[in-house]
C-alpha cells in the first residue's frame, strides 16, 4: 500500500500549487510513474479520490501514465527498453546496467479553473 | 488552464533523506536499510549479527514495527541502543521518521546503525530513509519468484542473502530458478545463501559487513 502514501504526498502538492495559483477548482492531474515503482492503478485512484474528498480537486480527473523501464548497457552504451524483468542487455548480453527510466513518481501538471 | 509542475512526488521524503544521508556522512556511521518480508528473519540475522561484531563495531538498532516492541525485546540482552518506531499500521518507514528518532543515539559513537524496516518486499523498497545501502534478506521458505516479483527491492540492494538454506530440503523452493530470475534482475550484486539459525555461511556475510564498516 505505497500508494497511499504516494498519493498523500501528490495531494499536499496538488493543493499548494492551486492555491498559489489562485485556482477555485482542479480538474485535471497529471502524472507519470514508472513501471518500477508498481502502482496498482485501481487502488491508487481510490485512495486518490478519497483524500481529495472535500477539497477543490474533488472532481478532478486522474491521468496515470505508467513509464516503461529503459536502461543505458555500461558496457556497449547501448539504450534498451524492457517489456519483461529481464535486466541484460540486448545488444550486448552486459548485466551492467544503468537505469535511466522506470523509477519515477512526477507530477507533470494540474489543470483547473480560476 | 494548465499548470506545469514537473516535480518528483516524493520529494518531501528524498529531501529529509538527504539530510540523514548528511549527517550520517559528518558522523561516519554506516547506516543499513534491511528489507524483507515478515519472518524471513531479519531480527534472527541482526541477533546473529550483533553476537558476532558487537565487541569490534559501535552499534545501534532502529526497529520499525506495525505495533509492539517484540523485535527490541529479542535484541535487548546484546546492551547496544536500540530505538523502536512504531508505524501504527504504515507498511514502512520514511526518512522523516528515522530523522525524528536519530537525536536519540550520539551518533559521534557510532560506527552502524541497522534500521530493520517493517516486514514488506513492496512499500520499503520506494522510500529512501538517507541509508548507506539496502539490505534485502529472503528465505527458503517464502518461495522461490520473489526476485522477479519485486524487482525494485533486488535490484536496489547492495547485497542479497537467502536465509533458511538449511530448510531447502523440506520446501519446493527451486535453487536454479531463484539465481536465474535474481540474475536477471541484478546479475551483480553479492549474494549469500546462509542459515541465521543452523550457522551456516554466515562468515561470508560478516565478513562482507566487516569490510562495508571499515571502509566507510
Amino acid at each position: 500500500m505505497h500508494e497511499l502514501k504516494i498519493a498523500e504526498e501528490l495531494i499536499i502538492i496538488v493543493l499548494k500549487v492551486a492555491e498559489s495559483e489562485n485556482l477555485k477548482k482542479i480538474t485535471k492531474v497529471n502524472i507519470q510513474f514508472g513501471k518500477m515503482i508498481q502502482i496498482v492503478p485501481d487502488i491508487f485512484r481510490f485512495v486518490f479520490e478519497s483524500g481529495v474528498k472535500g477539497t477543490i480537486a474533488k472532481n478532478a480527473r486522474l491521468k496515470l501514465e505508467i513509464l516503461p523501464i529503459k536502461f543505458a548497457c555500461k558496457k556497449c552504451k547501448a539504450e534498451t527498453e524492457i517489456e519483461d524483468l529481464l535486466f541484460v542487455c540486448s545488444f550486448c548480453g552486459s548485466n551492467d546496467l544503468e537505469l535511466i527510466q522506470g523509477r519515477e513518481t512526477i507530477i507533470e501538471s494540474i489543470e483547473g479553473e480560476k | 488552464m494548465e499548470i506545469k509542475i514537473m516535480k518528483n512526488v516524493l520529494d518531501r521524503n528524498k529531501n529529509k533523506a538527504n539530510e540523514v544521508r548528511s549527517l550520517m556522512k559528518e558522523n561516519n556511521v554506516l547506516l543499513v536499510n534491511l528489507i524483507s518480508s515478515p519472518g524471513a528473519g531479519k531480527t534472527t540475522l541482526l541477533d546473529c549479527t550483533l553476537e558476532k561484531l558487537k565487541n569490534t563495531f559501535k552499534i545501534a538498532i532502529i526497529e520499525g514495527d506495525i505495533a509492539t516492541d517484540r523485535d527490541a525485546q529479542r535484541l535487548k540482552k546484546h546492551k547496544v541502543p536500540i530505538v523502536v518506531i512504531n508505524t501504527e499500521g504504515g507498511c514502512h518507514l520514511d526518512s522523516h521518521s528515522i530523522s525524528k528518532v536519530l537525536p536519540k543515539f550520539n551518533l559521534e559513537n557510532l560506527d552502524v546503525i541497522f534500521i530493520e524496516n517493517v516486514g514488506n518486499l513492496v512499500c520499503p523498497s520506494h522510500f529512501d530513509l538517507g541509508e548507506s545501502f539496502k539490505l534485502a534478506l529472503v528465505s527458503t521458505t517464502e518461495g522461490d519468484d520473489k526476485p522477479i516479483k519485486y524487482p525494485m527491492l533486488f535490484r536496489e540492494a547492495k547485497v542479497i542473502l537467502l536465509n533458511k538454506i538449511d530448510l531447502l530440503e523440506y520446501t519446493n523452493f527451486n535453487r536454479s530458478s531463484f539465481l536465474k530470475d535474481l540474475n536477471n534482475v541484478n546479475g551483480k550484486v553479492p549474494f549469500f545463501e546462509v542459515s541465521c539459525t543452523a550457522n551456516i555461511n554466515m562468515e561470508q556475510w560478516y565478513d562482507w559487513i566487516f569490510n562495508e564498516i571499515i571502509s566507510k
